[in-house]
Formats: C-alpha cells, structure tokens, sequence
C-alpha cells in the first residue's frame, strides 16, 4: 500500500500528534481521521473493494495504534469499512438485476429457518419489490444511488448475511464517487450536526425548577442545556472535576450564558445529591456492553447518583460509540502527569510515595439509565443494535 | 390676587420643597418657581387660569427631573437630595434605584450582591466569618482565648481532637487565672466569666459537634461544684475543675486512642492494602503503631481539594517508612480494585448511626461499600451525640468560597475561568466542610470501649451520660 507523499506526511503528522496527546477529545480526532480517509479512497488507487478495504484497514491499524485510547480513531475506520461494503453490495445488486434479474437477498431468502415462515414471505416479497424498485430505476441510465442498510431488520440477524456470495474483487467504476460521496455526508457532515441533534432533545428531558447536576467540560452537554436553558428556568450543580478543574470551566461557560450555576467540590457530590433531580454527563467513549468511558470522577458521581436513586443521562454522538468489549478496563484508561495531583515542587514527598492521576473513568452500564444521541435515545442494553447498524462484526480487530 | 403671598400654606400641600410656586404670578408661565418649602395659594383661591399654570409647570418640572434622573415624585427628589447634601459620595452606586432614598438604596443593593452569591438552598447556614479583633468586648477576654480563635479562623489548628484539646486546655488556663469579684464566690462566676469567651470561639468558627459536647459536660461539672454542700472553698473549686478537665482530656481523648489502636490493631493483617482519607489523627496513630509492630501493609490516601488534608498524613507515613500510593478522591474507583479495607476518622457520631465527617468521607464509604470492602471508623466515645441528621445539608459548615479559585499567577489556564466569579449573577460556588455518611456504608466502628456496629452509637452515648 502506498499513499501520496502529501498524504503520507498529513498521517504522519497526525500520528505524532496523537501520539503526543496535542490532538485531544473525540470530535476533532473523529473528524480529522475522516478527512484522511476520504483522501485515501479518492487519492490511491485502487481496482477493486478487497484492495480498497485493506488499505483502509491498514491505515487504521496504525492510526489506532498511535493512541489506543482514543477510540474515535478505530471508530469512524470500521464506519468507512462499513460504508464500503455497502456501496459494493449495492452496486453489486445493481449489476445483478441488470444482469440476471435475481438479487443476491433473494437468495439468501431460502436458506432461513423453518420457524420464520410468516417473515420469510413477507421478506421475500419485500424485496422483489425492492428489485423491482431499483429495477425500475437501473432502466434508467443512471444507476440510483442504493439505500444503506443502516437498520436491519430481524430477518437480517437470523441470516449470515456476510455470505460470500457478495464478491468483492468486482470491478465497477461508479464506486469511487459513491464511497467518496457517503463518506461526506454519513461522517463528515454527521459530524457536523451532532450536538445540534442532541441538544433538540433537551427539552424532552429537563423540565423546570430543575437541580441538574453534571461533571467535566463537555460540549455536548453545555449545548445541552444551553437549548433547554432558552425554554426552562432550572439550576446546576457543576463539579470541579479536580485535578484539571474542567469543571469550572464548564461553569463560566453556563453562567455566561445564563443558567443558575453553583459549582462545588468533588468531595461534596454524595453530600449535595439530595438535592438533585438529573445527572447529565458526556462520555469520552461508549463501550459495546454499554459502559462509558468518561473524565475521571464520572463513576463516582454515577454511583452516587444511584444510591440516591437520581437518573442519569449521558450525552455521546454515535460516533463514539465502539465495539470494544471492556474485558478489561485498565486498558482504556489513561495516567497522566501526576505533577497536578503532587506538585513537583513537594519534592521530598514525591519518590518516597506512588502518586497516580488517571485521566478517564469507567461508568459501569448499570450506572447509566439513558444514552441521548444524536439520532434519539436509547438505554444501555440497547447500545449492542446501534453497534450492529454502524459496524461489521468483522471489523472490530482492525 | 390679595392673598398671593408666600406665607400660606395649605395642610393638601404640606412641604412640597423644590416646587412650590409663588403663586403671586398672574401670567402663568411654567418657568417660574424657586425652591421654597410649604408656601403656597390655597388651590380654591386660584383662578381656573392660574391653576392650569399650576399644573403645568408641574408637569414641566416632572418632566425636568425625569430628566435629571431623579424620582419622578416631587417630595421623593426634595429628600433625596437632602440626603444627597448630608451623605457622603459613596452613593455614586446606587444612583439608579430611584424608588429608595439614597442609603436605603446602598443598603439593599449590598444585600442583592450577598445574596446573589450565596447559594439559595444553604441560606440557613453561616456564611464563613472573619474574626473580629478590633472589637471593644474582647478587652475583657482572656489573650489565650483570642490566640486560639485566631488560630481557628485561619484554619492553623483542624481536626476535631485537636481542637477540643486545645480548647479544653485554654478553658483550664482561664479558670487557673482568674479571680473573682469579692462580692461573689468562684464556683458561682466562673460560669458567667466563661460565657463570652465560649461565645467569642462560636463568633470565629462554628463549634464542632464534639466541642460542644465537651462544653455541655463542663457545664455539668461546674453546677456540680456549685451544689456541693458544704460550699468549697476558691482554690479548692479551682483546683478540681482543673483537675477534672486534665483527666476529661487524659481519659477520654489520649488515653481512648490508645484503647483505640490497640482495639483496631487485632484488625489489621499482613499483606493489607488499607485506604484512608483526609486526616484523622487516631488512624495516623493506628497505622503508624502497626508499622512499629512490624506488620507488612500499604496505605492509599484518598486526598481532595481544597484543603489537602492528606497530604500531611502521607508526609507523616512516608517518613515512617510505609509504602504508599497517593491519588485525588476522583479516582478512588480505579485504586480500589487493590484496597482491602478501609480505616477512617470521624467527627462525630450521630444518634442514627450515621458518621458526620470531613466531606468526601460518604463517598469513599459508598464506594468500598460498593465493592464489598469493609469500611472502619475510628471514633472516641466523647465524639457521640445526641443528635440525628439524615442529609449532609441541614447542619454543615461553609468555608470561604475563594479557597475554590486556584491561584495560578504562572501562566493562562482554565482555573482562571472563575477568578472573577463575584461579578457573574448567576455563579456560585460552594465550599463545605462536613458530610453525613449513612450507617449503611458503615462495617464497623473501633471505640475505647470496643468494636461495636455503628447502629449501637446511641447506646453508648446513654451510658456515658
């Protein structure tokens, strides 16, 4: 695989960056590794999909191995992937109807089980008239652009439905534009709208005279509740979030623009959540079982919250959404300089003692009652479908 | 016309000051009037003429002072500026609330800053006060009582034990020193000579729960003295209630820790990886009898903003030689995947059980409790009383919300995002002392007189009464 120079400096570039932590916080990693991937496919060349999808995985490979913890990176690689196999599978469709008149779901229609009869035909019929459909179509000259499946349906799960009849060695030369032009508007400009789509959502949630408690400096969720702030007079606790104090951050920006704001310690959260109606908080990552990765302190506000029974919000996009499973959670977490927690300047103190400052936190599923994102909401034990919508399972090892 | 004078004055008009007309003009033209108070024709005397000229010089006049800025009603701008000649020029401020005289108008726009900075639902707390040591009535108090509020003010002297012996021993100094009045015995004043300095220790920092139990038993040992039949003598009564204080303070403090680590010692293994928080002086004294009785363990201590109690507790272990892991009360969850128990302070026992203490202690117990790890507190019995909260909220101690604001004078960082946060209306920050830590976080809590369950507290209490 070989990229461009230009193109091979602009990745090493960022490879350096993120190793050296100067590129920071999902949104601008995510949209950053979107670039460089869409310069990938219009810039290589490439004659067909296989070759296509191993330099992109390739490319991931390294991209995430600069960072590990930046999930982002291995997140929007297996969207691309994702797009990819889309796009073949549909011009592939195409190509058949044009050819033989058969499409490959049809195939796969008659090797289902026996239980799913009903949904069988209904299925089948389904989608000869989506044949017909895009027959309709491919008679004119210019081929449609094919519908993503971004939803399965139940057939779908029951059935393989990464069959080999999908042959990815064709050769068609309409995929280009097409893979370029999803990649536009399914990432980038998704990126675009995300806090706007979560921020819609605010006033479903808040109502007023509310106490909303809520730790760390997120933009989604200062667009949050900004938005419910322009309909709902309601009051915030913001925890300081020591030792980067993100916290107070968060709370000039919310005082700024308005909101009631009163920012305390993070000793004092157990202490002031009988006060508290909500907790909402922004995620770093989601993990596929349900659980967050989130700045550090987010489990204890999360734990404490549970025991006194005050729901919890948390506000992601959905492109932070990872099919990693937490086997582990030391590995998504992150030490940094622990000079904010001991100042160096304690010097004697500092060799004779073992002084750590981890970075994230891992929030349990159990902890989390709603993930609002950008599409809508859903609960923690949800979060494995909207992983099945927007990634294959064959790519979660890049 | 013949009545145009300035002498009248009609009781409708009373003392109108700066727009009373000289109603002598015929002509009527809006212009004229100079500032005199209370003369005026009587309004029936006036042709319908000249009191439209009334009314609308009025009127102009209203317009004028409109204008100008002044209340809009005629007698409010007279006094206004009266008070305007007699108040100095700190009025400058209020020159926009223009329904209130002047000082009011100061008066209330200091009461919305304060109350724009106060957090609404703990207004029934004390805001942190600053000692007042230019006062007159602490000429008559002892220098070792205004040395020891100082003391406290500043937060040089923390810790309940520390603080209840270090009161304790003053009060014993004031009793060794003072000589009563010649009309009246010693063991009848002394009472009325303790009050104000008690009063003054509660005008500089609110007592600790534990101080004011310590106060309620001198109390009782003082109306003891006084009932005694027949009636001591000074020295004598002096000399027991110095005495009493010296064996309260031995029995039921030095010599309870040592009951206390002794009893918290048969708990300790080797091998234990055991987390504290803050600073509590009998865990220091337990962990650090355990490391001279050669057992193998480690600590972790659990420290938070803003007042880094913990890090004198790790400077105290270290040079001891224990091994230890040092981190901030955000991460606990990540260290106490390692930890095998828990050892805490307390500041006082509540009637319920529950463990009123530093504020972070609720949560590192709702955690170990989470995880299964057994959580100890350590805790004189002079410590219970006979109170109840269920919420951290209805009895607390405010500290002084600056000590939020990190002072980076370096360089540009995000902890100056708050550095003016008295000039944002709608910013508050809030700085508390003490949390309520419920009994069912709570494994066990190590006494003097044994290891009982936290729920047994107002046993205890009973007895000692």
């Amino acid at each position: 695989m070989v990229l461009s120079k230009a193109l091979e400096a602009h990745v090493e570039s960022f490879i350096s960056r993120l190793k050296r932590r100067q590129i920071v916080g999902s949104y601008e990693v995510a949209k950053e590794t979107a670039i460089i991937l869409r310069q990938v496919v219009s810039t290589t060349r490439w004659s067909d999909a296989t070759v296509l999808i191993q330099i992109i995985k390739d490319l991931g490979r390294r991209l995430s191995a600069a960072q590990p913890k930046e999930l982002a990176v291995g997140n929007i690689v297996r969207r691309v992937l994702k797009i990819i196999k889309e796009v073949v599978r549909g011009e592939l469709e195409t190509d058949d109807i044009m050819g033989s008149g058969t499409s490959e779901e049809s195939d796969d229609g008659f090797s289902d089980d026996d239980e799913e009869d009903n949904e069988e035909d209904s299925d089948r019929e389904f989608k000869s008239i989506l044949a017909q459909d895009t027959e309709d179509h491919t008679s004119d000259a210019i081929p449609a652009r094919p519908k993503l499946q971004t939803e399965s349906s139940m057939f779908n799960l029951l059935v393989d439905q990464h069959s080999d009849n999908v042959d990815y060695t064709a050769k068609s030369y309409g995929m280009k534009p097409l893979i370029i032009q999803e990649i536009n508007e399914e990432i980038i400009a998704d990126l675009e709208t995300v806090y706007k789509g979560i921020a819609d959502q605010a006033l479903e949630h808040i109502h007023a005279n509310e106490v909303i408690m809520t730790i760390g400096y997120s933009r989604t969720v200062k667009d949050f509740l900004t938005k419910a702030a322009l309909k709902r007079s309601f009051q915030v606790i913001v925890a300081e979030t020591s030792p980067t104090l993100q916290g107070q951050e968060m709370a000039a920006a919310l005082a700024a623009v308005g909101i009631e704001t009163t920012v305390i310690t993070d000793s004092a959260v157990y202490a002031v959540m009988s006060r508290v109606n909500k907790v909402v908080i922004g995620a770093h990552a989601v993990l596929a079982n349900g659980g967050l990765v989130a700045v550090t302190g987010s489990q204890m506000v999360a734990a404490a919250a549970k025991h006194h029974a005050t729901p919890v919000l948390v506000c992601t996009a959905l492109y932070k959404l990872s099919p990693l499973f937490p086997y582990d959670i030391d590995l998504f977490n992150v030490c940094v300089t622990p000079d904010q927690v001991l100042s160096f300047s304690e010097g004697t103190l500092i060799d004779k003692a073992d002084v750590q400052n981890p970075y994230y936190d891992f929030v349990a599923p159990e902890f989390v009652n709603l993930f609002v994102h950008n599409l809508g909401s859903a609960p923690p034990s949800y979060v494995y479908r909207l992983i099945n919508d927007n990634y294959d399972s064959e790519d979660t090892i890049l | 016309m013949s009545t145009s004078n300035q002498s009248h004055e009609t009781s409708q008009h009373g003392s109108i000051g700066s727009a009373s007309t000289s109603a002598g003009q015929p002509s009527g033209s809006p212009a004229l009037g100079h500032p005199q108070s209370g003369a005026r024709k009587a309004l029936k005397d006036m042709t319908k003429a000249e009191r439209r000229a009334l009314q609308e010089k009025k009127v102009a006049e209203k317009q004028d002072r409109m204008a100008a800025g002044l209340p809009s009603s005629a007698k409010k701008a007279s006094e206004q500026e009266a008070h305007r000649k007699v108040a100095s020029p700190k009025i400058g401020s209020t020159a926009n609330t223009p329904q209130s005289p002047a000082p009011d108008a100061e008066k209330q726009a200091k009461k919305q800053q304060k109350r724009l900075n106060e957090v609404p639902w703990l207004s029934h707390l004390d805001p942190p006060r600053k000692p007042n040591t230019a006062s007159n009535t602490n000429k008559d108090l002892h220098p070792a009582v205004l040395a020891l509020g100082l003391r406290f003010a500043e937060h040089k002297m923390v810790g309940s034990n520390a603080r209840c012996v270090a009161m304790l021993l003053t009060f014993a100094k004031i009793i060794q020193d003072h000589k009563p009045p010649s009309d009246a015995s010693f063991s009848r004043h002394i009472q009325k000579y303790l009050d104000p300095h008690i009063a003054y220790l509660l005008s500089v920092r609110p007592m600790s729960l534990s101080m004011r139990e310590c106060i309620r038993w001198l109390k009782k040992e003082i109306s003891e003295i006084v009932e005694e039949d027949p009636p001591l003598t000074d020295e004598s009564a002096r000399n027991r209630l110095v005495e009493r204080i010296e064996y309260f303070i031995k029995e039921r403090i030095t010599v309870a820790d040592r009951l206390i680590v002794e009893n918290g010692m048969q708990k300790i293994q080797n091998g234990d990886v055991i987390l504290t928080y803050a600073k509590s002086s009998v865990v220091e004294a337990l962990l650090l009898e355990a490391k001279r009785s050669g057992y193998e363990f480690r600590v972790v201590v659990v420290d938070s903003r803003p007042m880094f109690e913990g890090k004198h507790l790790l400077r105290r272990l270290v040079s001891a030689g224990i091994d230890c892991t040092y981190v901030l009360l955000s991460s606990i969850y990540v260290v106490l995947k390692d930890v095998t128990k828990v050892i805490l302070g307390a500041h006082a026992l509540l009637n319920n059980g529950a463990v009123y203490s530093r504020i972070g202690t609720a949560m590192v117990a709702m955690a170990a409790s989470d995880k299964q790890v057994p959580v100890m507190v350590c805790c004189e019995t002079y410590k219970f009383v006979n109170r109840t909260q269920v919420d951290s909220l209805v009895l607390n101690e405010m500290g002084n919300p600056d000590e939020l604001v990190v002072k980076k004078s370096s360089d540009e960082n995000s902890s100056n995002s708050l550095t003016n946060w008295r000039d944002v209306p709608n910013l508050r920050l809030l700085n508390l002392h003490y949390d309520v830590t419920p009994s069912k976080h709570i494994t066990l809590v190590v006494t003097e007189v044994g290891l009982i369950p936290c729920t047994s507290a107002p046993v205890i209490w009973r007895e000692y009464k």
